[in-house]
């Protein structure tokens, strides 16, 4: 009887024991996802190949989005339980802030200043800055642009990289900030601006018969996953997929998948 | 403490005021010219859509009809990416006070026309049998009469005018909400510089808006 009594204690023990390990796999941030059983994703729906939104299908779709989907099937167990939804440079942080979103997938440039704000994971992909010009105009090189007029996206860290660029090469050239890509690009066509100039693997979106690609490539610029300051627990686990990935050669395969390697 | 309103975000905010000052300096000399083409533009048409000519009415009417019903997004884009493509580049601070002048017109229009019509017909009738010409009744007997009833939906426009010229920022035009836009963005500290952006906002409006309510007052007390 006694012997009984010992294990029914040792079971319950046990059993305490796995509900104790089970909560604690499950910190808050983590849990609120399985809670509510879909990933909350911020993506770019107006960068080809990362973000997109196919005009024809009306479905995001791009390498950030497959990013996403191994997010949430690390989490969730399904990559098909995201939700995505679009979101732009302005937009992005508060969104996360306000919990509207768990995670952020969306060209979002990884620097010292932002990680006060955010989580930021290990680099997916990494891109130079690059300089979009109207062919008639003639420009060569950023040399070319001396004091010129370049068109630059709000929340983008481009200003910056070629602000230093210029010093570097001892020429001036004024700064123009836009909310949105396409509002850059109109002012481009209108020639309010000389050069519009964004990451590279952006501006391979807008290049058409009009406009030529330089081949001035300034200061590497690294993507990550942006998460909500608190959530730390979230943040290491969205590092974790995003490290396997790169290990297993996932994130590779994504990559060739949509032409960006 | 984090979050969007933490403590570091505000130092790094007060650290580069001037930022913000850049922008509060513009978009009060936009709003300021832009208030005095507003009223230009708005005597104008007021006094057109009250006179006698039918070709003068329909002109106001256009006019005002053109400007109140499409957006001012639409209007400043054009003036800022349309017409650089038949050749005409007009300086974005300009763009600004193109675009809230001619759009307020209309509607400081609208209040003078009711101002001018809300003038008793005997006044006019008198001013014509003294001799005075069209503009020169105008001038001397009906529109000093219509300020009264004027001047405080018209200061009400004028609140809406210096709002507007945040429109601005859509076009890199260098005003207070650009600025915000461009300094909170890059390094993501939205929070104190929008609640700032805010409150500077507010303090160039509240004075306008007082100062309405008394000439509001001021207006019922004369009836």
């Amino acid at each position: 009887m006694k012997k009984r009594i010992f294990l029914t204690m040792i079971a319950a023990l046990v059993a305490g024991i796995f509900c104790i390990a089970a909560t604690a796999a499950d910190a808050p941030d983590i849990k609120v996802i399985k809670d509510r059983g879909v990933l909350k994703v911020g993506t770019k729906v107006d960068v080809p190949k990362f973000g997109y939104r196919d005009p024809k299908t009306n479905k995001i779709e791009g390498f950030e989005i497959d990013i996403a989907r191994a997010i949430a099937k690390k989490i969730l167990g399904n990559p098909d339980k995201i939700d995505l939804q679009g979101v732009s440079a302005k937009t992005r942080g508060p969104l996360l802030d306000n919990g509207e979103l768990d995670i952020v997938a969306a060209t979002f440039t990884i620097t010292e200043e932002r990680k006060l704000s955010f989580n930021f994971s290990e680099p997916y992909f990494t891109d130079g800055v690059g300089l979009l010009v109207k062919k008639k105009n003639g420009y060569t090189s950023l040399k070319s642009l001396n004091g010129k007029k370049i068109g630059v996206a709000q929340s983008a860290t481009t200003k910056k990289a070629i602000q230093e660029e210029a010093t570097k090469q001892g020429i001036k050239v004024d700064f123009l900030e836009f909310a949105t890509y396409p509002e850059i690009k109109a002012a481009l066509d209108s020639g309010r601006i000389d050069c519009f100039s964004v990451d590279t693997a952006i501006l391979l979106g807008y290049v058409d018969a009009s406009t030529v690609l330089l081949a001035d490539r300034f200061s590497p610029q690294t993507y990550g996953i942006a998460s909500k300051k608190s959530n730390t627990a979230l943040a290491a686990l969205i590092n974790k997929t995003v490290l396997d990935m790169k290990k297993s050669g996932e994130l590779d395969k994504i990559m060739k998948k949509w032409k960006l390697k | 403490m984090n979050g969007p309103l933490a403590l570091f975000k505000w130092q790094a905010l007060f650290k580069e005021w001037n930022v913000f000052a850049e922008g509060l300096a513009i978009t009060a000399l936009v709003a300021l010219f832009g208030l005095l083409l507003a009223i230009a533009i708005g005597i104008l048409f007021g006094v057109f859509g009250a006179s006698k000519s039918r070709g003068a009415r329909l002109l106001s009417r256009f006019y005002v009809e053109f400007f109140q019903n499409t957006p001012l997004v639409i209007q400043v884009f054009f003036l800022y990416n349309g017409l650089p493509n038949v050749g005409l580049v007009i300086p974005v601070f300009l763009v600004g006070i193109l675009g809230v002048g001619m759009y307020h017109g209309a509607y400081i229009a609208e209040v003078i026309r009711a101002g001018i019509l809300a003038v008793p017909k005997g006044q006019k009738d008198a001013a014509f049998s003294q001799g005075f010409t069209y503009w020169g009744e105008m001038r001397h007997i009906v529109l000093p009469q219509a300020k009264l009833v004027v001047l405080p939906p018209m200061t009400n426009q004028a609140v809406f005018l210096i709002k507007n010229t945040s429109v601005m920022a859509l076009v890199a035009g260098g005003d207070l909400m650009y600025c915000a836009d461009s300094w909170s963005s890059s390094n993501l500290f939205y929070g104190p510089a929008f609640i700032v952006t805010g409150i500077l906002y507010f303090l160039l409006c509240f004075p306008l808006a007082q100062l309405a309510r008394k000439l509001e007052k001021k207006a019922e007390a004369h009836k």
